[in-house]
């Protein structure tokens, strides 16, 4: 699926595959585009994030069924992260979920739309509809420590202030589009659900007022603040305790699917963790051995160049009692140090909203 | 460093973290068990979700558990437990 602004982004744009979609990872030097959303305000072309609906009767007991946390009482003006796992505790997909008058409204992590799709269809033993909406609907993001303002010039500055996963139907341009403060990288971070027809405009509009980032930078973003990214984490047989993504599941629900799976990987406390990394100037592969001591204790999961830490930034999964911050490890011959989260303090925290 | 020492350092890091968190789940009568919380979770806004309340209420637990005074700190130190740990038991800190 390629992304809907494509005729918009300039010539020398870099796409990517990204599970089903082709999405711009970068439009120039990622690390201008990172620099742009850590210190400024950048514009995101999330449209490999798939809009799936469900409506029905039974549309918010199947949400509460399918999603690893408690949608129950999703109102219309509030959205939550969540996982969605299968039967053995395996992530799907991480979706953001939006209260609807007339059920739920999910939006994908990048390119994970077609598999959420089948597994919610797969799991449809409530006879909900579920409408994949991306053939009318996108999204567009805001981020940055100064994306507030960027939304004060764009739509309307009282939007800027409302409280995290705050969610307003509003008037942009005479088109009605959803409004919700989100964020995916500690910074400011807002996204607007506009029909197809509307985005070219609002994205053209939004490049007055911010720089456009690609996947790239939006990801490394993610990773400075162990934000999971689902596709570089989730590997297969990997638990949501092995990943550290307990935070987007509920265990508080009575049910859900997964839950018992992932009740018994917390219980047996055994298996590996999730420990952020940085040191030398290469970046080891996927899968590369890390050493503690000599000995074997695991394997990076994903590791990129960090704009921002200047060197390079990773996630290992190794040994539970090995995965804490401050201690030497050895990966590819290179000595590298686990880390604290978040390993980049975003700027947002220390900028009010004025 | 052995791999002795190392378990050694990460176990001190594992008991201050433990202490955070049964701290944080008691003060803020969470409804979780504090092995569910993370080293590394964001605890404000994402994560844990807690607010600006829940930070007054912390400020005032970790002064009385750990007899450290954080109120002039930056929001920063309330990253993720493990950054907590960091500031209330500073021997854990990374070297580098």
């Amino acid at each position: 699926m390629a992304t809907v602004l494509a005729n918009l982004h300039p010539e020398g744009t870099v796409y990517g595959e990204v599970g089903d979609s082709s999405v711009p990872l970068r439009f120039s030097a990622s690390s201008d585009e990172y620099r742009v959303l850590r210190e400024r305000a950048a514009v995101l072309d999330l449209s490999g994030n798939r809009l799936i609906e469900i409506t029905g009767p039974a549309a918010v007991d199947f949400a509460q069924r399918l999603l690893a946390r408690d949608v129950e009482y999703l109102t219309s003006e509030r959205c939550m992260m969540s996982l969605v796992l299968d039967e053995n505790g395996q992530v799907v997909d991480q979706v953001l979920a939006f209260g609807r008058e007339n059920g739920i409204l999910l939006e994908s992590s990048c390119g994970a739309g077609t598999r959420l799709l089948e597994h919610l269809e797969e799991h449809n033993d409530e006879g909900v509809v579920i409408t994949d909406r991306s053939a009318d609907l996108t999204v567009l993001a805001l981020e940055g420590p100064y994306a507030w303002g960027v939304v004060g010039r764009l739509i309307d500055g009282e939007l800027a202030s409302l409280p995290f996963e705050s969610v307003v139907e509003t008037d942009w341009n005479g088109t009605e589009i959803i409004f919700a403060r989100t964020g995916f990288t500690g910074e400011y971070g807002y996204q607007m659900i506009v029909p197809i027809e509307a985005a070219a405009e609002l994205w053209c509009q939004a490049l007055e007022h911010a720089g456009a980032a690609g996947q790239e930078a939006l990801e490394l973003a993610m990773l400075e603040v162990r934000q999971p990214i689902p596709r570089h984490e989730a590997t297969a047989g990997a638990s949501v305790i092995e990943i550290g993504a307990n935070w987007l599941v509920d265990v508080t629900k009575d049910e859900f699917v997964g839950r018992e799976a992932v009740l018994a990987a917390f219980e047996s406390g055994q298996g590996r963790r999730t420990v952020g990394f940085t040191g030398g100037d290469s970046i080891p592969e996927v899968g590369a051995r890390v050493l503690a001591g000599g000995e074997d204790i695991g394997e990076v999961v994903h590791a990129v160049h960090s704009a921002g830490l200047g060197a390079t930034l990773g996630l290992a999964r190794v040994d539970a009692e090995l995965a804490a911050a401050g201690l030497e490890f050895t990966v590819g011959g290179v000595e590298v140090t686990t880390l604290t989260s978040p390993y980049i303090v975003p700027k947002s925290w220390s900028i009010p909203i004025i | 460093m052995t791999l002795d020492q190392l378990r050694a350092k990460a176990a001190e890091r594992r008991q201050t973290c433990t202490q955070i968190k049964k701290m944080i789940v008691s003060r803020l009568d969470l409804e979780i068990e504090p092995d569910w919380i993370t080293d590394d979770q964001p605890l404000f806004g994402r994560g844990l979700e807690l607010d600006s309340l829940d930070v007054l209420e912390l400020y005032v637990a970790i002064e009385a558990e750990f007899g450290v005074a954080l109120y002039d700190s930056e929001m920063a130190v309330f990253g993720s437990v493990s950054r907590l740990a960091d500031e209330v038991n500073p021997a854990l800190r990374a070297t580098t």
